[in-house]
């Protein structure tokens, strides 16, 4: 990427700045860098197995699974060199999986979270205990992940879950007035029913208008004009770059999902109130005993900290704890404070389960 | 865009009082607009614009889709419905040879285990991990 170049002519700065600008953000970033093997695959979900960097002796034994959202690309914990969160828990000796969803075709429009939970992570999850060898393993959900992964602990939790950690987890519905998106969908003004027919899946792009329009100012204006403000600042441009490479990159939601998402979590709240059913089982949160982290962002304004507190009285884990950081709800994980507070309390609370 | 050094060694930058007053601008723009989506008017605004546009778009897209359909038809070719049919089949066949794959797996680990595991006749050397794969055993077998 052309980056401004300290010179004493004006219009030549100008020129590079424009330039720097107009590449940033029309092209893509070089993003997941970190090497990695693909170790199993079903439809379009992925599971890659990062390559260690550490000897097996110097390894901690139970390996980590990463569940990301299924609406986003799971890169963001792998944004960049340098600044990546696989890199970092690889480098503390961590066997490193990660389950990518991929994107779902207008073939997969009746995937409901029952495929996911009970279909797809079953498996993947036998695969990681095939390769690493352990019968035990920790789970790491993040945003939509998070409720996939809360729902497989408490369906299959006794299948060698030994810590699970949630971070900006989405899972109590019923303050509907501190719910925007609660609001947005509201049986009153939304026709989920007609939206899927004529869509099939949820397109990306609707899901990516309704998170920036939470904060319509800030990612339509503001995002921009931070970067120009800061355009001569190459580390700066860097991380805006592959950051918005990840904002741009947008995955449809399977119509099962969505249906789920917004008539049985957002409208009825049923995962808190132990209602929600997933292929005839019901999904009991006391069911968990896993050791429980739940990391919340102070500043988040998709998943405010009252959807995430709730479980902490639900779970039957004895050992558990609720972890506030400062930041929003992706800069918590991929912002500039990441690697200075998220990271290493993830790596403080898991080193010491994970022997 | 900074310019001469003022006393204390900063450069003097004349943009800084228009940006901190576009700051200050646009976080008051901001502040009202995060109020304004979060109105039961916005939410009921873009529901209707959202529903207005499938009702019109509706009847377009069905002429489309039974034109395309009948056109298939008469060439000859699986529809849409039958293509993504033959996907989710395929999908569902992806699981049974993944399960396939484990028990295989499984067994593969079992037959290892076994091989390895110490034998009776005393004084007999042990064979290595490798030699004690399934091929050698079916071999004693046969004989």
């Amino acid at each position: 990427m052309a980056e401004a170049t300290a010179t004493t002519d004006p219009v030549i700065a100008a020129v590079d700045r424009l330039q720097t600008l107009h590449n940033a953000i029309t092209t893509k970033a070089a993003i997941a860098q970190t090497p990695k093997e693909l170790v199993w695959t079903l439809n379009k979900a992925k599971l890659y197995r990062y390559v260690p960097v550490l000897p097996k002796e110097k390894r901690h034994p139970i390996p980590l699974l990463l569940v990301f959202a299924l609406m986003n690309r799971p890169y963001i914990l792998d944004l960049r060199r340098g600044h990546s969160f696989v890199e970092y828990m690889l480098n503390k000796g961590y066997d490193l999986y990660l389950l990518d969803w991929g994107v779902p075709g207008p073939e997969d429009k009746n995937l409901k979270f029952d495929d996911y939970t009970l279909d797809y992570m079953p498996r993947a999850i036998r695969k990681l205990k095939a390769i690493s060898g352990v019968e035990e393993f920790s789970l790491l959900g993040w945003c939509i992940g998070a409720i996939l992964t809360t729902i497989y602990a408490a369906l299959r939790g006794d299948e060698g879950l030994r810590n699970l950690i949630l971070l900006t987890a989405p899972l109590d519905f019923s303050n509907k007035q501190g719910l925007t998106f609660a609001r947005w969908t509201d049986e009153r003004y939304f026709d989920v029913d007609k939206v899927l027919a004529t869509f099939g899946n949820m397109p990306g792009e609707m899901i990516d208008y309704g998170a920036k329009a939470l904060k319509p100012v800030e990612n339509y204006i503001g995002n921009y004009v931070k970067l120009w403000d800061n355009i001569d600042d190459p580390r700066m441009v860097e991380g805006w770059h592959a950051m918005n490479t990840w904002v741009t990159d947008n995955v449809p939601l399977a119509g099962g999902v969505f249906r789920q998402l917004i008539v049985d979590l957002y409208r009825k709240d049923k995962l808190m109130r132990g209602e929600l059913m997933i292929r005839g089982e019901r999904v009991d949160m006391s069911r968990i005993h896993a050791n429980l982290l739940t990391v919340i962002a102070e500043g988040d304004h998709i998943t405010p900290s009252c959807q995430s507190e709730p479980i902490m009285s639900k779970v039957s884990s004895v050992d558990k704890e609720l972890f506030r950081v400062r930041g929003g709800h992706i800069g918590i994980m991929a912002g500039s404070g990441a690697s200075k507070y998220t990271w290493p309390h993830i790596d403080g609370w898991l080193a010491s389960r994970s022997r | 865009m900074a310019e001469g050094p003022t006393h204390d060694g900063k450069r003097l930058d004349p943009m800084e009082p228009w940006r901190a007053a576009r700051d200050l601008y646009m976080d008051a723009w901001g502040k009202t607009m995060v109020d304004m989506v979060n109105s039961e008017a916005y939410a009921q605004a873009t529901g209707a614009m959202l529903d207005s546009y499938m009702t019109v778009s509706a009847p377009f897209r069905e002429a489309v889709e039974k034109a395309m359909l009948k056109t298939l038809e008469q060439m000859a070719m699986p529809s849409r419905a039958d293509v993504l049919s033959i996907a989710e089949r395929l999908t569902n066949i992806e699981m049974r040879l993944d399960d396939l794959d484990a028990t295989l797996g499984d067994i593969q680990r079992l037959l290892v285990k076994v091989g390895t595991a110490p034998r009776p006749q005393a004084g007999k050397a042990q064979p290595s991990k490798k030699k004690t794969t399934r091929p050698q055993r079916a071999k004693r077998g046969k004989k």
